[in-house]
């Protein structure tokens, strides 16, 4: 597949990451994600567009722990895409794997479908008792009960950096977009930007010998690299 | 005005923070955003401070229009509203350096949550049952003034105010009202005021204040009991170093060793990890500097004061290291890497304070003083507050500020034992207090106890009147940060209404002293704010506005070199309560990411923020290693009964295969009798059934002192995890 201007991607220095989860909670505040309650969560039905996976290796004393944020992957070849019946799920021209909740059916294919599980199911209409809804970012939609939803890579961001450099008459800056949880990582182990630019930090990081992609051996190709701890 | 707008202005107001500020701009960040201004889709970022711990970081608030529904003479109505969407860190903040952790960017969800106070209350029911009814201001403050005038009259030391360590506007505001009234000093109340630390810095370097690690610049790093990417002083600023510690520098690649009886995030993170035996940390310290002394890796030992270099020297580290529960030759390996390195560095702390803890954090201030990285980079650095020439910007407020001083939590129980009158802001001590300490008891006693926060939390439901405070985002203050190289001050201004009837402590404070008649002058950002302007170091003709307009002033303090008082070495083993044959195990509740001293249990993102050990969401478990589990006959989600001298609890287990054996943790944050509909009721306190043990110096609460036993409880409720399970861990097979 061919990308116009940009190819966004995403790498993350597990080398940097403590595992914090600032990223986690920048997501809910950026994309209006809906609360769960104890109930919903017992029932497996708590959606984060980013999570922290982490592995325990090794017996004690010599156990380690490894932590890894797991986001969609942004896959060029994504298992998701070509089972949706209703083009609900469908790639843009810029590499991101785009969900339309208003053409969304709600039959679970996509999610089926996904080895990376970061897609998530509204079973109910989100409730927010109020006063919360104020904090609900306006620039991302709200989705009704019964549709799939997962992380845009903060397509809202991009397209306001975008727009903000179309303004003044100028091309976007390496770095210049940032999706919540790269703007909020305390260590900077994540950052973004332009596959497509050889010299953006994220295509430099990309190129690294530690760089490796997740279940790279399904032929997914992910545009996020995850870089191993070093030794 | 947008995000663009905001640094075009603070970049030409001051070229480079840290230097102070520079020219005035001429624009000024509208204070308040008034209705008309408010326009849809359009977005507007201010500067605030974060008020979820001691760390201060300087934030950006995002500001948009919001829709509120509200009810108006019995019906329903609309209303636009300038609305919080988000908060982000400052970049021109030195300390958050524009991240934030979780728990700040949770605290938005604090401001419009749906169970904050909405007005003054006054109790309806018995103490303790948390049932109040709404009364006006003029009448709670009236009733409040007249108690407090007459216990003036008859005892202002029966009149005790319990606070939070957080230096700033609001400490100076407690403790200028208390001095008025001729009342005891206010006590801080807190499990995370760091008293250990600041003591041992103060001890050994004459540093007030907590000393700043310069991590980044450190290569090989030994971290001794200091979860500092976790809860300790300031997890922001240390991730950040430690990003840059780690993959910052093209040439090194920071190594980080890190002994620790848990597990802890900072030890997920290290390269090795060495467990040790709780309370075994001076132990550990004191071989670590025998060895280094022994294979004359020390370069800098003239530094030492030679009754600790005797001290060091006499050590037997064979006896030391097996008291911690490690193997010597692995210890020697990692000493070697630590003395030959460019740029060692040790960080001690105490997140799980001991009985002993004073010693160990002293111990290590001498290694790293052996090491010769004290005011070095990749060393230990003077905060500002020690480095500041002359006169310091405080040092112009009566006293200093109280959360600067070491906070004793024994100081706490013993004020609350005889209190008449008690106040209470950004405290919770009925929480964070041990059942054993008597702070129920205290409150049940007194005349009148008055709470000051925006919710009704376990402290608050023993008090008779809610002042309820503004929420930090809707209020005027200055912060001043716990760690920090600068001498700084986070400034915040408000810049939405307040949502409801609430006012801010400082002006309740100030209308207080004014009913009762005492002399007392209002505090705003300005005080603190001022002298810091005065500061040589700070820019000529820098004008308040200009700081409020960047959110705070970082200026540069000079070096401070330390005044060595050569305190002895003391290698006294930390004491726990219980005994052993009956409580065979060690009991450690511990900060939390997510929850940090339980304050952070009302916020649902918070709530549903995957436990970074167990995974657990909505609820937190004991953290028991896999053969005591086998011994119990428990697997995950099985629920343990934990009990000590003091009391018991009971919570489901987590077999977690990083757990010290004889050692259960515990995050702390659950176990709220009352604190909104998201963490009332849910699990248990681990705090709750600590014995009344102490930092034998500082008297801070010895949260690792109490021993414990464990048994299974039977069934399995409440225990949701967000991961898979991470291992098979089902002995029996069952379920």
């Amino acid at each position: 597949m061919t990308h116009t201007q940009h190819r966004w991607g995403m790498a993350i220095d597990l080398d940097r990451c403590t595992g914090c989860a600032a990223c986690v909670v920048a997501c809910h505040a950026e994309n209006n994600l809906p609360v769960s309650t104890p109930e919903l969560a017992a029932e497996g039905r708590t959606a984060h567009w980013i999570r922290i996976d982490r592995y325990y290796q090794g017996e004690f004393p010599d156990v380690k722990v490894k932590y890894m944020p797991v986001l969609c992957q942004q896959c060029d070849e994504a298992p998701c895409e070509p089972v949706c019946p209703v083009y609900a799920t469908y790639h843009n021209p810029e590499g991101l794997n785009v969900q339309v909740y208003n053409r969304c059916v709600g039959t679970f294919y996509c999610a089926n479908n996904c080895p990376y599980t970061v897609r998530y199911f509204n079973w109910f209409a989100p409730q927010w008792p109020e006063p919360l809804p104020l904090q609900h970012n306006p620039d991302v939609a709200i989705r009704p009960g019964g549709v799939m939803e997962k992380c845009t890579f903060c397509i809202q961001r991009i397209k306001r950096s975008k727009e903000d450099a179309a303004q003044e008459g100028r091309p976007l800056a390496d770095g210049e977009v940032r999706p919540a949880c790269v703007q909020s990582c305390p260590a900077e182990a994540m950052v973004f930007g332009d596959l497509n630019d050889p010299e953006s930090k994220v295509s430099r990081l990309a190129g690294n010998g530690r760089a490796t992609k997740l279940l790279e051996e399904l032929g997914t190709k992910p545009k996020v690299f995850y870089l191993h701890k070093a030794t | 005005m947008d995000r663009r707008d905001f640094f075009k202005i603070v970049s030409t107001a001051s070229a480079g923070a840290l230097a102070g500020c520079g020219n005035h701009t001429g624009k000024v960040i509208p204070l308040l955003v008034p209705e008309h201004e408010i326009v849809p889709g359009e977005e507007q970022w201010h500067p605030a401070a974060c008020t979820e711990c001691a760390a201060g970081c300087g934030t950006l608030v995002r500001v948009m229009e919001g829709i509120r529904t509200i009810e108006r003479g019995g019906e329903t109505v609309r209303q636009r509203v300038a609305a919080i969407k988000k908060i982000e860190g400052n970049p021109l903040d030195p300390i958050s350096g524009g991240r934030l952790c979780a728990r700040g960017q949770a605290s938005v969800q604090s401001l419009y949550h749906p169970d904050r106070l909405r007005g003054p209350m006054r109790r309806s029911g018995e103490r303790g049952q948390a049932r109040f009814a709404a009364v006006s201001w003029e009448e709670a403050l009236g009733q409040a003034a007249d108690e407090i005038a007459r216990q003036c009259g008859a005892d202002p030391l029966g009149i005790v105010f319990v606070a939070g360590p957080e230096p700033g506007t609001r400490s100076l505001a407690i403790q200028r009202f208390t001095a008025a009234l001729g009342a005891p000093a206010p006590v801080v109340c807190s499990i995370a005021d760091h008293a250990v630390e600041r003591r041992a810095a103060d001890m050994v370097f004459g540093w007030k204040g907590l000393p700043v690690y310069d991590l980044a610049r450190a290569h090989c790093t030994l971290s001794v009991g200091a979860d500092f990417l976790g809860g300790w002083a300031s997890p922001v600023y240390y991730a950040r170093q430690f990003g840059a510690f780690r993959q910052g520098r093209s040439n090194v690649r920071g190594r980080l060793i890190h002994a620790e009886s848990r597990l802890s995030l900072t030890a997920a993170a290290a390269d090795r990890w060495l467990p040790l035996s709780p309370g075994s940390e001076v132990q550990f310290l004191a071989a670590i500097g025998h060895l280094l002394l022994d294979a004359r890796l020390a370069r800098n030992t003239d530094a030492l004061p030679k009754q600790v270099a005797a001290a060091f020297q006499s050590a037997d580290p064979g006896a030391l290291l097996a008291s911690c529960g490690l193997a010597e030759k692995r210890v020697r390996e990692l000493v070697r890497e630590l003395g030959e390195s460019e740029a060692p560095l040790v960080l001690a702390g105490a997140s799980l304070v001991h009985t002993n803890s004073l010693d160990a954090v002293a111990a290590s201030h001498y290694i790293n003083l052996m090491l010769g990285n004290v005011g070095e980079p990749g060393g230990v650095l003077a905060p500002a507050s020690a480095a500041a020439p002359g006169r310091r910007p405080h040092d112009s407020l009566p006293d200093g500020l109280p959360g600067q001083q070491p906070a004793p939590n024994r100081a706490a129980a013993e004020g609350l034992a005889g209190a008449q009158v008690v106040l209470i802001d950004s405290a919770n001590p009925v929480y964070t207090m041990p059942r054993s300490a008597g702070v129920r008891d205290a409150l049940a006693r007194a005349k009148l106890v008055i709470a000051l926060g925006s919710f009704t939390d376990d402290s608050a439901a023993w008090a008779d009147l809610l002042l309820p405070d503004h929420h930090p985002l809707e209020s005027a203050m200055a912060v001043v940060p716990a760690v920090s190289r600068q001498l700084a001050a986070v400034v915040s201004t408000p810049f939405v209404e307040p949502l409801y009837d609430t006012r801010a402590v400082e002006s309740t404070l100030a209308d207080l002293a004014r009913r009762i008649g005492v002399e007392y002058s209002p505090v705003t950002p300005r005080d603190i704010v001022e002298p810091l302007l005065a500061q040589p170091s700070a820019a000529g003709g820098a004008t308040y506005d200009d700081v409020a307009r960047q959110g705070g002033i970082w200026l540069d303090a000079p070096p401070a070199e330390p005044r060595l008082a050569g305190v002895a070495l003391e290698l006294a083993s930390a004491r726990f309560e219980g005994d052993p044959a009956q409580y065979p195990f060690l009991f450690q509740p511990y900060l939390s990411l997510e929850f940090h001293d339980g304050r952070g249990a009302n916020l649902p993102w918070l709530q549903e923020l995957p436990d970074p050990a167990s995974s657990s969401i909505w609820g937190l478990p004991v953290e028991i290693d896999p053969q005591t589990a086998a011994k119990l006959r428990v697997a995950n989600g099985d629920m343990v009964r934990v009990e000590s001298p003091h009391g018991s609890l009971e919570a489901p287990a987590y077999v977690h295969p990083g757990a010290v054996p004889g050692v259960a943790s515990m995050a702390i944050g659950d176990g709220h009798e009352h604190y909104s509909r998201y963490a009332s009721g849910r699990g248990a306190n681990p705090l709750a059934i600590l014995a009344p043990v102490w930092e034998k110096s500082t008297g801070a609460l010895a949260l690792g002192a109490t021993r414990v036993r464990l048994a299974r409880a039977g069934g399995s409720r409440g225990w949701i995890q967000f991961a898979a399970p991470d291992r098979e861990e089902r002995p029996f097979g069952r379920r």
